[in-house]
């Protein structure tokens, strides 16, 4: 019987996404997480098997084309390296594609659940780079905001199905910038991703950008 | 256009198109210079989509080579999938290089890759979509010169029309020659630019010839229609391989071969008649182990790949195999790291090999009779006993590889049904050997490609066999192989007739392509997108008939398209191999045996510069011990 190698050591890196490196899918980031990793030569921990993979998770997919400063990501090691955020936020960096940012490196439990789980919403600023008028967009989001329900159809598998998604906003704003700031909830327990929340605002085929600020966890 | 006006034009619309990462550059190891500070600029293209283009090492090694110059820079442009070129033709998007999104028109040099000739159609499509003439004698010397090289161009003349000039052979030396000459003929009208060009050793400029064709459309002569310009064009070479480029571009989007490739050796011994790339890479060159296992290392240190294959053409054959093995055994055991060897031989010492190199990850086992009778094997003279397979085949099954692949080729006119039957017989027996150790786990997959006679090979004269035949055999190895733990993969009639019009075309052709994609054509390599009936009506619409290339069994003393190409063989010697073939002669390894191919005559005084066994080539066997090639010549038409 194998026994499995432990998680000598579990890093949690908070990562920014900017550029052209926000045309790359999340699987596709896990890809190049690996490859920094690599190169940056830290000792990563393996799954066992024919394709062995290293153990990372990123926490909560970024949707295509959308930029952030607050991404997770978790990486086990094999070997416990001497942790210090500064040194290694530069050997990182010295490896990483353009656009891609380290926020913070921090050490955590080997133990601790996975951030996946844990996640429950998120904050994004949205900004609009055709002429709007604020009244405008200030009497979108009231209109919104005002519905009791929001009945949307899903497809997911040839699966249709209905859903509110009204409570899926947890706040929805305007800021001086006329930048719409909004809190969503993400996850298995309801998701509606900022992109969705254009169209319900009928405001899709503006220009705009998305920035992924802030992610919510579950009070542990 | 002013630089990043092409960036925010292109950023509105990204998101609309299937993978926006194939279209914005900023990969890690990708290489951005300053504009303003290179002398000259070197666009590179690969016309088929990222995805294809970033797997391709010829790209890669050319890339480094510009860029190491300081003078000089070098970026990549890739065909836009149907969805993005939508955009850009609506948009007025012109095509754009990856690295400072650049119009292609802004760069002096535009190095198209053409390996296959599938991707005539893209290519073309690519100078449209840059804004530029199609026919380079519509392109003045405001246009950067065009310019193109790979596998393909050892017969350039159906793109004779388009391209400037051609690159005969290896360009790693080449490139970097041209961008350095076209920087010291700025000014230069394009006549005199390509007459310069013209005299670097391996550049074909077509304009500078004249063909003359029979009356019965077959070529009488090619001639230089200019004064300093050679009768025939000799390819390039490398006396000895390049250090191996290991500073990959990391993709930041998934890609077909989403790993690093070392060549590990260049050419082949093997002398399989059907083999274009065996013939037109000669000399053998190898790589010493050490300076493999220093490029795995770097590999990993600058790029992170997880995968890396051992290139050659015929990996067995490679002198150091066995300690390259070992030493990537010991090396890279448990690194995480996986290596491929394509191109093993069929013998049990393979199953060894690739044990040693697969480390923890296992890729499928791959290999390729090619023929399954005695009879064919004996014609392609690539000689492999069944036992031998079957051998091979219980020995890779047994070491617990679940999957074996397997290529065969049908379509020799020479072949019959028997010939076809044999191979389904043999793919049979191999997969009950599966089957007796693995159980149903044993799969076996079969690829069976079409021949194509291909130009500068023995067949070059040989007719392709006809849709009806092709079409027959394939029905009878559909209807036995489609079976339990069997999958069987062919290619459709349309796709090899197509590349046989191609392969061995002449001049006239260029009319057929530029119609052919005014008709829509492009992306001819994808099967989905192949448009067969509009190049029939390409054909017809010039005036051209397409089965003039591809049924007629060329007399022996035909003139070829393609003969004022030298790659250093003597026609002689594919002429004595093909009656050799006719009569079912084989010939050894030419390491054992030297059959004075010609490239040991040809590039004399360069092999005096390399150690003697440096190309593997044994000294020239005499005259009065060749007795056996001596050939006496008989018309075709008596040996049917």
């Amino acid at each position: 019987m194998t026994h499995l190698s432990p998680v000598v050591q579990r890093l949690r890196i908070t990562f920014g996404k900017a550029g052209t490196l926000t045309y790359t899918s999340n699987l596709d980031m896990a890809k190049i997480w690996e490859r920094v990793l690599r190169r940056a030569e830290l000792p990563l921990l393996y799954t066992r098997g024919f394709n062995t993979r290293p153990r990372i998770s990123l926490a909560m997919p970024l949707p295509l084309g959308i930029s952030s400063d607050c991404e997770i990501l978790d990486i086990s090691l094999r070997e416990r390296i001497a942790f210090c955020e500064a040194s290694l936020r530069e050997r990182l960096l010295a490896v990483s594609p353009q656009g891609l940012s380290i926020v913070a490196i921090n050490e955590v439990d080997p133990r601790s659940s996975t951030m996946q789980s844990l996640i429950m919403s998120a904050e994004y600023r949205i900004r609009f780079h055709d002429p709007l008028e604020r009244a405008c967009l200030q009497r979108k989001i009231d209109e919104l905001l005002g519905q009791e329900s929001i009945i949307v159809e899903r497809r997911r598998r040839r699966k249709r199905s209905v859903m509110d998604v009204r409570p899926l906003i947890l706040s929805l704003e305007m800021d001086e910038h006329a930048d719409l700031l909004a809190h969503l909830s993400v996850g298995d327990r309801g998701n509606l991703r900022p992109d969705h929340l254009l169209e319900l605002l009928d405001m899709d085929g503006m220009h705009s950008s998305i920035h992924r600020s802030r992610l919510h966890r579950l009070p542990e | 256009m002013q630089p990043g006006s092409i960036e925010q034009q292109i950023e509105r619309h990204l998101l609309k198109v299937e993978k926006p990462g194939r279209y914005v550059g900023g990969e890690y190891n990708s290489v951005v210079k300053d504009w303003a500070r290179a002398d000259v600029k070197v666009a590179l293209a690969f016309p088929d989509i990222y995805d294809l283009g970033m797997s391709n090492l010829g790209i890669m090694n050319l890339y480094h080579q510009v860029n190491q110059r300081d003078d000089m820079l070098a970026e990549r442009v890739f065909s836009p999938w149907l969805d993005m070129e939508a955009v850009m033709r609506e948009q007025q998007i012109p095509l754009y290089s990856l690295e400072s999104k650049r119009p292609i028109r802004d760069f002096d040099l535009l190095g198209i890759s053409l390996p296959y000739e599938q991707l005539y159609t893209n290519a073309i499509n690519m100078l449209d979509l840059a804004g530029m003439p199609l026919l380079s004698r519509d392109r003045d010397e405001s246009y950067p010169l065009v310019i193109a090289g790979g596998h393909a161009c050892f017969n350039p003349e159906p793109m004779a029309d388009f391209i400037d000039a051609f690159v005969i052979g290896e360009g790693e030396e080449i490139i970097v020659e041209i961008a350095a000459e076209l920087g010291r003929l700025r000014g230069l009208r394009r006549d005199e630019q390509l007459r310069q060009i013209a005299r670097i050793q391996g550049m074909y400029v077509p304009r500078f010839y004249d063909v003359d064709y029979r009356v019965d459309g077959t070529v009488r002569s090619v001639t230089p229609n200019q004064p300093g310009i050679p009768a025939r064009v000799l390819k390039r070479i490398v006396l000895t391989l390049p250090k191996p480029f290991t500073k990959f571009i990391v993709p930041n989007i998934d890609t077909v071969h989403n790993r690093a490739p070392i060549e590990i050796m260049r050419g082949c011994t093997r002398g399989c008649r059907f083999c274009h790339a065996g013939m037109v890479t000669r000399p053998v060159r190898e790589r010493p182990v050490a300076e493999i296992m220093a490029a795995i290392d770097e590999i990993v240190r600058y790029t992170g790949f997880e995968e890396i294959s051992l290139l050659s053409l015929s990996s067995s054959d490679y002198v150091w195999v066995e300690e390259l093995a070992e030493e990537v055994n010991r090396v890279y055991k448990d690194a995480g790291l996986s290596l491929s060897l394509p191109s093993l031989r069929i013998e049990s010492a393979s199953a060894d090999l690739l044990e040693k190199i697969g480390g923890t990850r296992r890729s499928g086992f791959t290999f390729a009779p090619e023929a399954a009778t005695e009879k064919m094997r004996d014609l392609i003279n690539k000689y492999v006993p069944d036992d031998q397979v079957i051998q091979t085949a219980r020995d890779v099954y047994s070491r617990g590889w679940r999957t074996i692949k397997f290529y065969f080729m049908i379509g020799h006119p020479d072949e019959t049904l028997d010939d076809v039957q044999a191979i389904i017989d043999l793919c049979g027996r191999t997969l009950r050997e599966g089957t007796k150790i693995l159980g149903k786990k044993a799969t076996l997959n079969v690829g069976v490609s079409t021949f194509i006679p291909k130009p500068h090979t023995p067949f070059q004269w040989a007719p392709q066999d006809t849709r009806e035949s092709v079409e027959r055999k394939q029905a009878m190895l559909k209807q036995q192989m489609r079976r339990g733990g069997m999958h069987l993969r062919w290619n459709t009639y349309d796709d090899s007739e197509f590349e046989g019009w191609l392969s061995r075309g002449d001049r006239r052709l260029s009319r057929v392509i530029r119609r052919a994609w005014e008709l829509g054509c492009k992306f001819d390599a994808w099967q989905d997108q192949h448009k067969h009936g509009r190049w029939l009506q390409a054909f017809d619409e010039s005036g051209i008939n397409p089965d003039f290339y591809n049924f007629r069994e060329r007399d022996l003393d035909e003139v070829f398209p393609w003969d004022h190409i030298d790659v250093g063989l003597r026609k002689k010697f594919l002429q004595e191999d093909y009656l050799m073939s006719i009569r079912r002669e084989t010939r050894v390894d030419c390491r054992d045996k030297c059959f004075a191919c010609g490239i040991l005559p040809k590039f004399a005084k360069e092999r005096a510069t390399t150690e003697d066994l440096a190309w593997e080539c044994p000294p020239v066997t005499p005259i009065s011990e060749r007795g056996r090639q001596r050939t006496v010549e008989i018309p075709l038409s008596a040996i049917g």
